[in-house]
């Protein structure tokens, strides 16, 4: 009779697709930590071991000087207090830029955030702080560590936070019975405002790629994301932190490229309209203004812009703030535009129909636009509304002789 | 145009005149196998049996199932709530239509009333009876908060729930109505989001848990065992309540499923008017090959009888196309004038839900008078109850049959089901043997959920959820070495020493993903329709791909006929094509089998651990209705092998030397006997025909020896085995019960040849002419006889 152990061996086919093959498995599976293998983590590394309750995790520091250079731009340059960081959703006082690196996408009760990594101003320089999570059972002991780090904190910065950070640390202090210490804290996240405003065409906003096309800086040798959960099994396995040196910097980059991008953000919308460097960035600038309900930098903003969505923008705008002559030559501005999209042709000849109809009482000019609009495709319920509009121009323009329109 | 639904006492002689016209009049007569009604039983009215409301529930909820006429219940359900408050798991077996629901929610809502932060969870198989239980607790939800401020959440959440309602649901939620497959993938891997409801959960309702037998019942044993020890981490320990159709083991099945000891409540204190039962057996229009009448012919003539007196019914058909087969005659036969409100309409899962629920309310209001259906009526939703039900083929087993059934008979008037049997092997026996049905005790459930692979499969999960110690277990074996080897794949790392440690998952993936709960595998073939673009149309399991897939197969699909153009072994795949034939294909299967451990054995009878290779061989083309053989082709397809679990039967050596016959007549009688021992043990397994194999073991033959036209070695040995074997890897549960049913086995596959019409053999005993010769049904009689007088000679043994 076959064994348990054999009958399972046979129940699960190595290399099925999941998990690694025996033969990837590096290392010696099941042994305890020796010592020594553990302090070379802490070499490796160059991290400290931090111990509580019995149970030990890596801690690794690091500090960026004044003039510690990030592509084109430096410590020094990004220095908070940033007060326009409210448009991008934050708050006054100390602020943690958090990233974590997971043993998985899926999220649920397995997937654990390995490394917590934090960074933070102080005076002149920024901070980072990685905690590393050697050995499962301290957990807890890890995640109380950075709880205390955010006992001066107002604020938490992230890239993505909002759907993948944040939920998974928070599950982690959950299973652990404990207090989220991020409930109360403000939130920017950063992909957000980045999409609005560094986006080109349909490209990911990826870090990385913000990272080079506006701090400047090339990573070399950088792991890709794919790989860092399986570096990390195989540092549980083996006790070998070589592999993880990679992750460890990897992750301190994305921390600092996320200081730098939130500093340049909230300069920007500080510095005003007129310090966008690109047609989109203007236009997000306006839409963040707009949002905080700063309207006249708004519209500045989206007035600078120059593109398609920025002249809707301050048209849709400047109708808000019942400055109707200047919407309607935005409406026009618009449909003059080379790439004006059909949607927004659309919705400027109804604008302009309705703008000469009732506001510049221009009967005439009325029915001429919303005849424009029979002409463009749309819906059966919108022509309805177009065709309803005619009849009332009709009806107001009375016995003039005009060829009727065949309804049809 | 039919005239109004009779309602006064007109309608009960109305019914019985119908009834006597069928059966010539006389009711409760004995059976006659040969007749065209071969049985008909008689069951009395009954009134209904009250008892008070248990003192615990709460006097709201009393109240407010007072204006809705529920002043008193039925015993059972008193019996059930009782059992219920005070926190001891109950299944509850009574009909349909006796008011299952309310043990249920009684108790349900009586602990929110009491305590607010008090949960609880539904499951139901499908996602229509889920919707159907959620309007009946709104309603009740609803008229509470008149009466308490409390707005008691009731939501289900399954695969269609949005995800912006998730997150409220998860937070307001008193009653979660949800399914297996959503607690599995999507419930009990998030649970920290869950935690409210795991650290308040009070009862866990199961509805229609005969549902759960076989692979599907074995997964969720360890759903629950999963649930369960996430509702330990939180510190709740939920009292479970289940609702089961007749089964014969329905305790056993509760206990099997969840691990824990439960109360069983099984008289119906419901009242019910006198029901005729009738079993119909179209005749015979060609003896030599056993041919009969349409069935469905005479469902339609049946039917129409009931109709036209204007008495309400259901008709039940086996498959979706006879269902719209038989509305179309219908509506043909008594169809209103084009504009008139349907009142004959068909209905199948498949249909849109508005079309549906107005299906259902037609029925419950009389509005609609016949309904012609496919299995989705049979379970609870409510459509009121029909006077007459009529079951077009037999509905597979006895449990599913009084299912049906129990859509006919109202409170205090008379009400009538009548079987059609089809030409099927299965339900002309059931027909001509109503003893059978109607004595018998039902089938039994039974479910394995420490099959290796589906547990496998399920600690994975569990390890995600939470870590495990390395102290702690989890099912009937010793989970600890089962995560050793899991971590040989790399799956889990055992972290920190001795009894203090626990096993982490270290892998990427959600394992979740990779567990369907209604297969073994997830290994399945896919059958892909290239006749206009490239369509999957359907799904078999892994064993089942190359017998059902094979190039030139015949593949069948709602009537639909399909033929195999290529078979894609490595990649999963099978290409079909539409085709207008008129022949079907049988593959043929050489089955090897060998022992590898016997569990227990008595003379003749054994069952164990067994390793099966089967290698399709080639195929059989055959006529339909004839079923004449009309070519074949050799095919050579891969191996496949197994270890799974056995019942065996051994033929000793007196009893085939004692038969009068030449050894090919006597190797034909063995193989007859093993074609119908299989129907037999299909029926008293409650399980599908792909569930169990057969294979004719001859000793040591080689890996090629000579086969018949079916598949089985041509010359046997002195004492030939016939395996019946679980047809899923590591065995599904089978085996030992059939070990256990050995004599009722034998003696019905005797009843069964025995009495069989045909003369030489026939797919209703011992296999179509052609598999076997003139002498096989002889034979196998003569084995059956040896092997009884052979055991009354031996001492008993146990």
């Amino acid at each position: 009779m076959s064994s348990l152990a054999d009958r399972l061996r046979g129940v699960i086919r190595p290399g099925s697709g999941i998990g690694l093959a025996p033969s990837e498995v590096e290392g010696d599976p099941g042994s305890a930590f020796s010592a020594d293998r553990q302090n070379d983590a802490a070499e490796i590394l160059g991290g400290v071991w931090r111990e509580s309750r019995g149970r030990r995790f890596l801690v690794v520091d690091r500090t960026c000087a004044p003039g510690y250079r990030h592509g084109r731009m430096c410590v020094a340059d990004c220095l908070p207090p940033w007060p326009r960081l409210e448009l991008l959703g934050g708050s006054d006082g100390k602020l943690l830029f958090l990233d974590l690196e997971t043993t998985g996408l899926a999220g649920g009760a397995g997937t654990y955030a390995f490394l917590v990594g934090c960074g933070w101003f102080d005076g002149g320089v920024f901070r980072l702080r990685q905690f590393l999570l050697a050995d499962f059972a301290a957990e807890r002991a890890l995640l109380e560590s950075v709880a205390q780090l955010t006992d001066d904190v107002s604020c938490v910065v992230t890239y993505n936070g909002k759907t993948f950070d944040l939920p998974l640390i928070e599950t982690r202090f959950a299973l652990q019975r404990m207090q989220t210490p991020f409930a109360d804290l403000a939130h920017v996240d950063l992909l957000h405002p980045a999409r609005r405003m560094w986006r080109q065409d349909d490209v990911e906003c990826r870090l990385t790629y913000l990272e080079q096309a506006l701090c400047g800086h090339e990573r070399e040798g950088d792991v890709p994301g794919f790989e860092i959960p399986s570096r990390y099994f195989r540092y549980v396995r083996s006790g070998d932190a070589r592999p993880l040196q990679a992750v460890l910097e990897h992750n301190r980059l994305d921390i600092v490229s996320l200081a730098m991008l939130t500093a340049r953000a909230s300069q920007l919308l500080e510095e005003g309209p007129s310090a966008a460097t690109m047609p989109r960035e203007a236009f997000g600038m306006g839409c963040l203004y707009e949002r905080a309900g700063l309207l006249d930098e708004a519209l500045a903003s989206f007035r600078r812009s120059r593109v398609v969505e920025g002249v809707r923008a301050s048209a849709i705008l400047l109708r808000r703030l019942r400055r109707y002559e200047e919407a309607a030559a935005a409406w026009r501005e618009l449909l003059a535009a080379r790439s004006c999209p059909p949607g927004y042709v659309r919705e400027a000849t109804e604008a302009l129909a309705v703008h000469h109809e009732h506001r510049a009482r221009d009967l005439e000019a009325a029915r001429t636009f919303a005849l424009q609009a029979l002409r463009l495709p749309a819906t059966a319920a919108r022509q309805d509304a177009v065709k309803y509009r005619l009849a009332r121009l009709d009806r107001k323009l009375g016995s003039r002789d005009f060829p009727c329109l065949p309804l049809a | 145009m039919l005239p109004a639904r009779r309602t006064d006492s007109a309608h009960d002689q109305t019914l019985q005149s119908v009834v006597d016209r069928l059966t010539g009049g006389i009711s409760d007569r004995p059976d006659s196998p040969d007749g065209w009604v071969t049985a008909v039983r008689r069951m009395p009215a009954r009134a209904a049996d009250y008892a008070a409301f248990p003192e615990a529930i709460d006097g709201r909820l009393r109240q407010v199932l007072g204006t809705r006429g529920v002043d008193r219940l039925y015993t059972h359900q008193a019996e059930a709530v009782a059992h219920a408050l005070a926190g001891r798991n109950v299944v509850i077996t009574t009909p349909t239509a006796s008011g299952k629901t309310l043990c249920y929610n009684a108790p349900v809502l009586s602990a929110i009333l009491q305590d607010p932060s008090a949960r609880a969870l539904y499951l139901f198989p499908t996602k229509a009876l889920a919707q159907d239980q959620l309007a009946e607790l709104h309603e009740l939800a609803d008229r509470l908060s008149h009466l308490s401020e409390l707005q008691i959440g009731v939501f289900t959440y399954d695969g269609d729930t949005p995800q912006d309602a998730r997150r409220a649901i998860r937070g307001r939620a008193h009653v979660v109505l949800s399914n297996p497959d959503m607690i599995h993938s999507g419930i009990l891997p998030h649970h920290p989001r869950w935690a409210k409801l795991f650290e308040n959960l009070r009862y866990v309702v199961i509805d229609e848990l005969h549902a759960y037998r076989g692979v599907f019942g074995s997964h969720l044993t360890n759903v629950l065992r999963r649930m369960r020890r996430i509702c330990q981490h939180y510190g709740s320990n939920p009292t479970f309540i289940c609702s089961s159709a007749t089964i014969a083991n329905p305790k056993e099945l509760a206990e099997s499923l969840v691990e824990q000891p439960f109360e069983l409540v099984s008289e119906s204190g419901a009242p019910r008017g006198e029901k005729f039962f009738l079993f119909v057996n179209p005749p015979v229009v060609n003896q030599q090959l056993g041919i009969r009448r349409s069935y469905i012919a005479e469902t339609r003539r049946i039917a129409a009888e009931f109709l036209k007196r204007q008495l309400q019914l259901i008709v039940f058909a086996q498959s979706r196309l006879t269902t719209e087969i038989l509305t179309t005659y219908l509506k043909d036969d008594f169809g209103g004038q084009p504009g008139t409100p349907d009142q004959i309409r068909g209905y199948r899962g498949g249909y849109l839900p508005q079309r549906r629920r107005e299906i259902e309310k037609g029925l419950r209001e009389g509005t609609v008078r016949a309904v012609v259906s496919t299995n989705a009526l049979e379970l609870g939703i409510d459509i009121g109850a029909l006077d007459v039900c009529v079951m077009a083929g037999y509905p597979g087993t006895i449990a599913a049959t009084w299912q049906r059934a129990g859509r006919a008979g109202r409170r205090s008037s008379r009400s009538a089901a009548v079987l059609v049997a089809s030409s099927a092997p299965l339900d002309q026996f059931v027909v001509r043997n109503p003893s059978y049905f109607f004595d018998a005790t039902p089938e039994h459930a039974l479910v394995n959920p420490d099959n290796l692979h589906i547990l496998v499969d399920h600690v994975k999960c569990a390890a995600f959820e939470l870590p495990f110690t390395t102290s702690e277990e989890y099912g009937r074996h010793n989970v600890q070495e089962v995560l050793g080897i899991l971590e040989e794949s790399g799956l889990v790392h055992r972290a920190g020493d001795g009894d203090d440690g626990t096993w982490q998952w270290t892998n990427e993936s959600y394992p979740a993903d990779a567990v369907s709960l209604r297969s073994i595998s997830s290994d399945n073939f896919v059958v892909v329709d290239t006749t206009s673009g490239a369509d999957v149309i359907g799904e078999t399991s892994f064993n089942s791909g190359p017998p059902t897939l094979h190039e030139k197969a015949i593949y069948i699909i709602e009537g639909t006929l399909y033929q195999v153009e290529k078979l894609d072994f490595e990649g999963r795949k099978a290409y079909v094509r539409q085709i207008d034939c008129d022949y079907y294909t049988d593959a043929i299967t050489y089955t090897k089998v060998t022992v590898l451990e016997t569990f227990a054995t008595d003379p003749g009878r054994s069952h164990g651990e067994v390793h099966v290779s089967s290698r399709v061989v080639g195929f059989k083309k055959i006529k339909f209705y004839t079923n004449e053989n009309v070519g074949s082709g050799e095919l050579d397809l891969p191996e496949q092998q197994m270890h799974t679990t056995a019942y065996w039967l051994t033929l000793p050596r007196p009893v085939m030397a004692a038969l009068p016959f030449a050894p090919d007549d006597r190797r034909d009688g063995v193989v007859g006997l093993s074609f119908a021992m299989r129907q037999v043990a299909q029926l008293l397994l409650m399980c599908d025909r792909q569930d169990i194999g057969i294979s004719i073991g001859t000793g040591d033959q080689g890996d090629d020896p000579d086969l018949t036209r079916s598949g089985h070695p041509t010359t046997l040995s002195d004492e030939p085995r016939i395996f019946i074997y679980d047809n899923y890897p590591g065995g599904i549960g089978f085996s030992e019960p059939l070990f256990g049913m050995h004599h009722m086995l034998l003696a019905r596959t005797r009843e069964l040849i025995a009495g069989c019409e045909c003369q030489h053999g026939c797919p209703t005993c011992v296999g179509p002419v052609g598999n076997t010769g003139p002498l096989a049904k002889t034979v196998a009689l003569r084995i059956l006889d040896l092997i009884a007088a052979g055991q009354s000679a031996l001492p008993v043994s146990a």
